[in-house]
């Protein structure tokens, strides 16, 4: 039996999730915007319509969109993560294995019944998770991963097909594949693209045609691949087990420009309790902080950007033992007149929690190390169990002014129980 | 709701995953909010019944702005 390769994406997944919890907002334009309500990164069906451009800065449209009563959100990710773990493992009973690709996507295997089409498997796949979750997907099935995002494209472009297309149930995959320009083709960058139409390459099906020496003195490799995957050899491996992280970042644009010593420690202090959080969930510990702050780049006479990295003398993923090692960082970054827009915690050298290297000149005993794990479990518990932010380290501020602008954030309406949706009962 | 056990403020368990069926109390979406009420047959189609008999029946035409969301399962009455 063959195997077949599936590409399961929400559409429009922050404003579909936004959709699932408040049904005021269901058929009307709908647009969420990035990190400090800067720009426009997500769209509903009717907001696509009106002509709104993906990534425009919010404040240029402001008047258009209100003009035109479309509802405005800030990024939810608390919402979106927790949308994007349901849709996951709602996906995990119907494949034999699944590759989480992004927050919105996935890639699955399963074994093809002989000459079998799986259309019908694909439509009963997107109809339960638009039951259970209340998500619109499209399903794309193919041979291969780059086949399957074709399909997957090629089902969400045709409204004809409902969101589902399995490429082996169509009759003319030639034509299909002529329709999918170059530069939409997966692994396609811009550089190569350019490289493709040069040579009259303009869309997929000429790029799987074309003389594989010639590719391959290219892009090497890479290219190969890629065209052996659209003949339908596969030759990308699902990879269903993440790969243990390397670096672990957190940083964020400022509501307004940090001047003070004080302000600029309690962002960098929240920043790195998070990515503590982030370190102890992933069972890594960190072995050197790089801490980094900017000033606006469209202020070029004044710009000002600076890192400063420390190794830790033993790798830790206490939240004490990194604060104390990254804030006098940011007392070496901070310059006075200096308006500084973005700061951010980088934590590298990461390893495994379960293999820590003891340091002959640091003497802790595995009680004290036990205690003080004890100690983060029971605050990272807490955080979890009552909200983030339940249990907070003093350096962080009480009221910080410089916090990222979510003006418009709907509510946390299916991770916290008091903020659940209500319902009428008459 | 009170006809059908659910008060103000309970919380109500509803299982998304089932497609709800003439007889059982459903959560839907109605325009702009949502709802708690019986399923029932209604001229040859489905209507949303209150528990309470002074409350009119809402038809649920095949082209109307409603979804059927889910089945209510129980409810957990907080005191």
């Amino acid at each position: 039996m063959a195997l077949a390769t599936v590409l399961i994406d929400g559409n429009n997944f922050y404003a579909s999730c936004e959709a699932v919890v408040d049904p005021a907002v269901i058929g009307r334009p709908l647009v969420v915007l990035s990190n400090n309500d800067g720009c426009i990164v997500s769209r509903s069906a009717e907001a696509r319509a009106l002509g709104i451009a993906m990534g425009t800065p919010y404040f240029k449209v402001r008047a258009q969109l209100e003009r035109h009563g479309v509802v405005v959100r800030s990024s939810n990710y608390a919402l979106y993560a927790d949308m994007s773990q349901r849709l996951m493992s709602t996906l995990e009973r119907w494949v034999e294995s699944l590759e989480i690709y992004s927050i919105d996507e996935a890639f699955g295997l399963l074994h093809r019944p002989a000459g079998g089409d799986l259309s019908d498997w694909g439509r009963a796949l997107r109809r339960q998770v638009l039951c259970h979750l209340g998500l619109p997907v499209a399903v794309g099935i193919a041979g291969t991963k780059v086949l399957a995002k074709i399909a997957n494209r090629a089902a969400k472009v045709d409204p004809a097909r409902g969101g589902v297309l399995d490429l082996a149930a169509v009759a003319d995959v030639e034509a299909l594949l002529e329709t999918i320009a170059i530069e939409e083709v997966w692994g396609i960058g811009r550089r190569l693209a350019r490289w493709c139409r040069l040579r009259g390459v303009a869309h997929a099906r000429a790029l799987r045609d074309m003389p594989a020496g010639e590719l391959r003195r290219q892009c090497g490799v890479v290219g190969l691949r890629l065209q052996q995957e659209l003949q339908g050899h596969a030759c990308l491996p699902l990879i269903s087990v993440a790969p243990a992280k390397q670096e672990t970042c957190v940083s964020r644009s400022f509501s307004e420009p940090v001047q003070s010593l004080a302000q600029l420690r309690e962002a960098i202090a929240t920043y790195l309790v998070r990515a503590a959080e982030k370190l102890r969930q992933q069972r890594q510990r960190a072995g050197a902080i790089t801490v980094f702050v900017r000033t606006s780049p469209f202020a070029p006479a004044s710009f000002y950007s600076a890192s400063a990295t420390v190794t830790l003398p033993l790798a830790s993923n206490d939240t004490a033992v990194l604060l104390a090692a990254a804030l006098p960082l940011a007392e070496r970054l901070f310059r006075p007149h200096r308006a500084l827009v973005k700061a951010g915690v980088l934590l590298q050298q990461l390893q495994p929690d379960d293999l820590l290297q003891h340091h002959l000149l640091v003497p802790t005993t595995p009680e004290q190390q036990q205690r003080r794990e004890r100690l983060m479990a029971v605050i990272d518990g807490l955080n979890r169990r009552y909200g983030r932010g339940a249990v907070q380290w003093a350096a962080c501020g009480l009221q910080p002014a410089w916090a990222m602008r979510r003006s418009r954030l709907s509510r946390a309406a299916t991770t916290c129980l008091a903020q659940i949706p209500r319902v009428l009962a008459r | 709701m009170q006809g059908a056990g659910i008060g103000d403020g309970d919380l109500l368990v509803v299982d998304c995953g089932l497609e709800p069926r003439p007889g059982q109390v459903v959560v839907a979406r109605l325009g702009d909010g949502f709802t708690v009420k019986r399923l029932v047959r209604w001229r040859g189609g489905l209507a949303l019944a209150a528990a309470h008999p002074a409350y009119p029946l809402l038809p649920l035409p095949a082209d109307g702005d409603h979804q059927l969301l889910g089945v209510a399962r129980c409810v957990i009455r907080c005191c």
